[in-house]
């Protein structure tokens, strides 16, 4: 608090008009900025962590009203017009946002975006200016940058995109970045190289940054202080370890028990949820703005609140919640423990019976088990290829792996985009047919789409997609929605049995009748997903592939449908293909991980002989590049340089071999890695020697 | 080869299409009630004689015989004889009709084109504020006009009141369209009074839809000054609707115009299909139609290969 802010926020407000009455955005919101310092916002969507931003670069709708004041460098931005205000924007304030794609424009090239923004702010003539944008790629260690210049947007990658975005936002040698979910729509290995960019760069040019996101673990790696917003109020504020170890306010707890951590696990613990939804909020209202959906809320919520300094720097709305176990160190986070089955004993009851014959094993893969083994795997992929072909290349989506899932048991499938595993997960399914290969139901071949698939084989195997906004009909009501797979695939006539039916899916799911009516644009993303795998359910599955189920959701509701899956998995006889990019997600569900690679699989066994030691090289650095909401995991991070390379080009030797960190040089490149059993149920495909796949990430 | 595989493919389809419309008109047009020998020689002429021109005329060969003559006929460039002015070649007239229609029909373009962009802009950027309803207004109201009212209220006020222009767009004997440009200007405004409406909508709800984009976002906050967050960020994404909602009037403006040059008396295209129509000059019908098909699908392939130019994302396949 000893330097001058450069940024001081003051009773922000800002409100929207509308027709039917006022709506806050931001309430009463003060909040300094210093120089050189990172400040991270998190908060569910809706909480107006984007509003804030915006209302920094004056960039509201015309029915936004600001009040208070926001001092730059001694100025009032609220008091600049227009026409000042482009002064200000990519010049001094520059912003950087969550989708890359859609923030570039289709029709300029990348060097065009660039060089406009010192032509206009510096007067730049062109050339100096297309050398200043090569020298800021280059910055960003985006080697080419001279062929980069002269391509448009879509001809890069997310990741360069995302580069592209962050060296326009540098060009000018800005005071403040505001960085609004800048990794969210990228893979974890991008992210966390982008992370690292940011930080360095933050110093090198002495910035401050506002980083705002809804991912507790990035904000806690990049951000000096964090500052927790809720229906438009910082209710919590502090220095980033500070605030993580003793979270104050009830929403910080609640926001920190929801994401899934490393060493919790679906069959010990439940995530925690926040029950109910972030509310619009009418200008009268007044007390806490969590009090509705706060665990400790009490009579005098309503009445005593503002933000206060409880220890030097830490400032929160509320501190009697937790007054009581301040003087508890790191472990003040308690998670729910499950009440229900002793640990580890019924859910993963599956994999300690399976038994592989090694023979087999050795003969052709580890998925390579004949179907009169007495322990048939629920699914079994052998040898499975798929390729899509077109004139000019062949992406080999799927090139020829081997997998199960064991029956009642969840296998984890994690790898970047491009890996291949939403294509596993639609051959499983019978959206597509495999190219080449065998998938296998239990023991019965069911390499075919869903036209050719027995009625049973369709019952048996469901799925539930990621955007559940998409995947479910606008136009139908949530009965609609359950009630035709339940006619359709159960052939039941009877109205007042199927009604039934429905109420009982939907009791399942943790949703009332008053549901039933709902049309299913009224339903937000997390009830929208419960429908989705209520209607999943019908027909009592055996399997579901759950393609990113929960990536579209919120960290809370998320939280939930991980919760709803796990608890219906126990209870019924279902396997899950659990197909996700977010490992801390995979970790919590799964009893088993797969972890592909351009279209191979790398490394399969137990969720714990995977994430730990010994592990192949990519899951290392799989793990060392997600984000850990615990920030006092330090590990030694890994970085995958670039994207997987093409998939079309044949590669002779191990897939991963040209970013690898440990690749022995000559034998990765020209042989296939041999494949190693370390364990019964545990598999590699590497060269490396045991000790040496041991690694050092956990050091 | 690659290269033109796309256009090749292209201009295939379009020549099934051809064909299959013409067949379609040939049928159409030799199904209509009447008989062509009897309509050439008249109510009173005998039946042996309408016999023996019904065999000179080959209109006793099977259908398909029919149509191959026909067709191999169009190929040729030979576009038959009129049947209503007995013996005409169609040829002799029917080139310069269109030459004429073209003119008028390019006139009227450079009038609407930049008009309905302009304005088309204009009110998506102003979208909600008065100009946008007052531009809105107007194109509404245009284009709820028919043709022939607001032909006829452009003659009352310009060329009736005011006497700028002629009244009606003939073009006397002997002289061509070019000496007599000022005809022209009323079918052309009362063309632009249709257009206008359609086109400046469209132009207007695509600028709307790119004015609330991301990238437009990341303009403006990259400090972007309004003029060239609009036309150098904006207008390249938003005029990409706009032209293949042009390039799909391209065939109307060319062969459907028949009420405006009815009205103006105008010797084009349309109004000659008109008048085949009326009179059932069956081999004029069938060529004003092929012909109008034509312009149809060569326009809408132009449109399509402008549009993939105009965008880079048609023009670069992606590809990291």
């Amino acid at each position: 608090m000893t330097s001058k802010p450069l940024l001081d926020i003051h009773n922000l407000n800002v409100v929207y008009e509308t027709p039917s009455g006022s709506i806050v955005a931001i309430r009463d919101l003060s909040l300094e900025l210093r120089a050189n310092e990172a400040m991270g916002i998190i908060g569910e969507s809706g909480c107006g962590k984007s509003t804030l931003s915006y209302a920094i670069l004056d960039y509201l709708p015309p029915n936004a009203r600001r009040s208070g004041s926001i001092m730059f460098n001694g100025d009032d931005l609220l008091l600049k017009t227009e026409k000042e205000m482009q002064n200000y924007r990519g010049d001094r304030i520059a912003m950087v946002y969550q989708n890359p794609y859609s923030a570039l424009n289709p029709s300029l090239t990348i060097g065009e975006q660039l060089d406009e923004v010192t032509r206009v702010h510096r007067g730049f003539p062109r050339t100096q200016a297309r050398e200043e944008s090569i020298k800021a790629l280059k910055d960003l260690s985006l080697g080419e940058a001279e062929g980069i210049v002269r391509r448009y947007p879509h001809q890069v990658s997310g990741g360069i995109q995302q580069r592209i975005c962050i060296a326009m936002a540098l060009l000018c040698q800005p005071d403040i970045m505001i960085l609004d979910e800048p990794t969210t729509a990228l893979d974890v290995t991008t992210e966390a190289s982008i992370l690292d960019i940011i930080g360095e760069l933050k110093e090198r040019h002495r910035m401050s940054l506002i980083y705002i996101s809804h991912d507790i673990g990035v904000v806690n790696k990049i951000s000096d202080r964090i500052a927790v917003m809720y229906r438009g109020e910082v209710v919590e504020l502090g220095p980033q370890e500070e605030l993580f170890d003793h979270p104050r306010h009830p929403y910080t707890r609640a926001l920190i028990n929801c994401m899934p951590r490393a060493g919790v696990k679906k069959e010990t613990t439940r995530l925690n949820t926040i029950p109910g939804y972030v509310t619009r909020r009418s200008a009268d209202e007044r007390g806490c703005p969590f009090a509705s959906r706060c665990e400790k809320r009490n009579a005098v919520c309503e009445e005593i609140y503002g933000l206060r300094e409880i220890e030097s720097g830490h400032l929160a709305a509320c501190d009697r919640a937790y007054a009581d176990d301040v003087s508890e160190k790191k472990a003040a986070i308690p998670l729910v423990p499950k009440a229900k089955s002793p640990a580890g004993a019924g859910a993963t009851g599956g994999w300690s019976g399976t038994k592989d014959s090694s023979a087999a094993a050795d003969a052709g893969g580890f998925g390579t088990v004949g179907p009169d083994t007495a322990t048939t795997p629920l699914i079994r992929l052998e040898k499975v290829y798929k390729y899509y072909r077109n004139r000019k290349r062949t992406v080999r989506a799927l090139d020829g792996i081997d997998a199960k899932i064991e029956k009642h048991d969840v296998l984890g499938v994690v790898g970047e985009s491009g890996c291949g595993k939403s294509t596993m997960g639609h051959l499983v399914a019978g959206l597509l047919a495999p190219t080449k290969g065998n998938i296998y139901f239990e023991g019965k071949d069911i390499s075919a789409t869903w036209q050719r698939r027995s009625g049973d084989t369709i019952r048996d195997i469901q799925l539930v997609f990621q955007n559940p906004g998409r995947s479910l009909n606008p136009s139908f009501s949530v009965e609609q929605i359950l009630d035709r797979p339940i006619k359709k695939m159960l052939k039941i006539r009877s109205r007042r049995e199927r009604r039934a039916m429905v109420i009982d899916l939907l009791k399942k799911v943790d949703l009332g009748e008053e549901y039933l009516s709902r049309p299913s644009t009224r339903l937000s993303g997390g009830e929208k997903q419960r429908i989705a795998v209520a209607r999943a359910f019908v027909t009592s599955p055996r399997l579901i592939v759950c393609d990113e189920p929960t990536s579209a959701l919120d960290v809370s509701v998320q939280a939930s449908v991980l919760n709803l899956l796990g608890e219906l998995q126990e209870q019924s006889h279902t396997s899950y293909l659990f197909i996700s990019h977010d490992l801390n997600v995979v970790n919590y569900i799964s009893d088993h991980i797969l972890v592909m690679y351009l279209g191979r699989v790398c490394e399969y066994g137990l969720r714990d002989e995977v994430v730990n030691p010994p592990y192949h090289p990519y899951t290392e650095a799989l793990l060392s590049s997600a984000p850990d909401v615990n920030p006092s995991h330090k590990q030694k991070p890994i970085r995958l340089e670039g994207a997987p390379p093409d998939p079309s080009a044949r590669i002779v030797g191990c897939p991963f071999a040209g970013r690898c960190h440990k690749k022995i040089d000559d034998l990765c490149d020209t042989t296939p890695p041999p494949l190693k059993r370390l364990s019964e149920t545990h598999y590699i495909f590497c060269h490396l020697s045991e000790d040496h796949l041991k690694g050092s990430a956990h050091l | 080869m690659t290269f033109f595989r796309p256009f090749l493919k292209r201009l295939g389809g379009m020549a099934i299409t051809l064909v299959a419309m013409s067949i379609l008109i040939f049928l159409l047009v030799e199904l209509m009630p009447g008989d062509a020998a009897q309509r050439v020689l008249g109510q009173s002429a005998t039946p042996q004689a309408v016999a023996a021109l019904r065999e000179s005329m080959g209109l006793n060969d099977p259908v398909w015989v029919r149509y191959g003559r026909w067709a191999s006929g169009m190929l040729r460039g030979d576009l038959g004889t009129s049947l209503y002015m007995r013996g005409v070649p169609i040829a002799s007239i029917f080139w310069r009709k269109v030459g004429n229609s073209l003119v008028l029909a390019m006139l009227a373009l450079l009038f609407y084109v930049p008009l309905s962009i302009v304005f088309g802009v204009l009110a998506g950027v102003k979208a909600g504020k008065l100009t946008d309803s007052i531009i809105s207004f107007f194109g509404l109201a245009t284009m709820a006009l028919p043709e022939f009212v607001s032909g006829i209220i452009l003659m009352t006020v310009f060329a009736v009141k005011l006497a700028w222009f002629p009244i009606t767009s003939v073009i006397p004997i002997g002289e061509s369209v070019w000496n007599n440009l000022d005809i022209l200007i009323l079918p052309a405004l009362s063309i632009t009074f249709v257009m206008f409406g359609y086109v400046s909508r469209m132009q207007r709800s695509s600028m709307i839809s790119v004015m609330n984009s991301d990238y437009i976002r990341s303009a403006v906050l990259k400090g972007m000054p309004m003029r060239k967050v609009i036309f150098r960020h904006a207008l390249k994404n938003a005029l990409l609707p706009t032209i293949t909602i042009i390039g799909m009037n391209m065939g109307w403006l060319f062969g459907g115009l028949i009420v405006v040059e009815t009205l103006f008396g105008f010797p084009g295209l349309g109004s000659l299909t008109m008048s085949a129509v009326k009179t059932q000059d069956t081999p004029l019908i069938e060529v004003c139609a092929l012909f109008i098909t034509a312009v149809f699908v060569v326009s809408t392939a132009i449109t399509d290969l402008l549009y993939g130019f105009l965008n880079p994302r048609i023009r670069y396949p992606g590809g990291s």
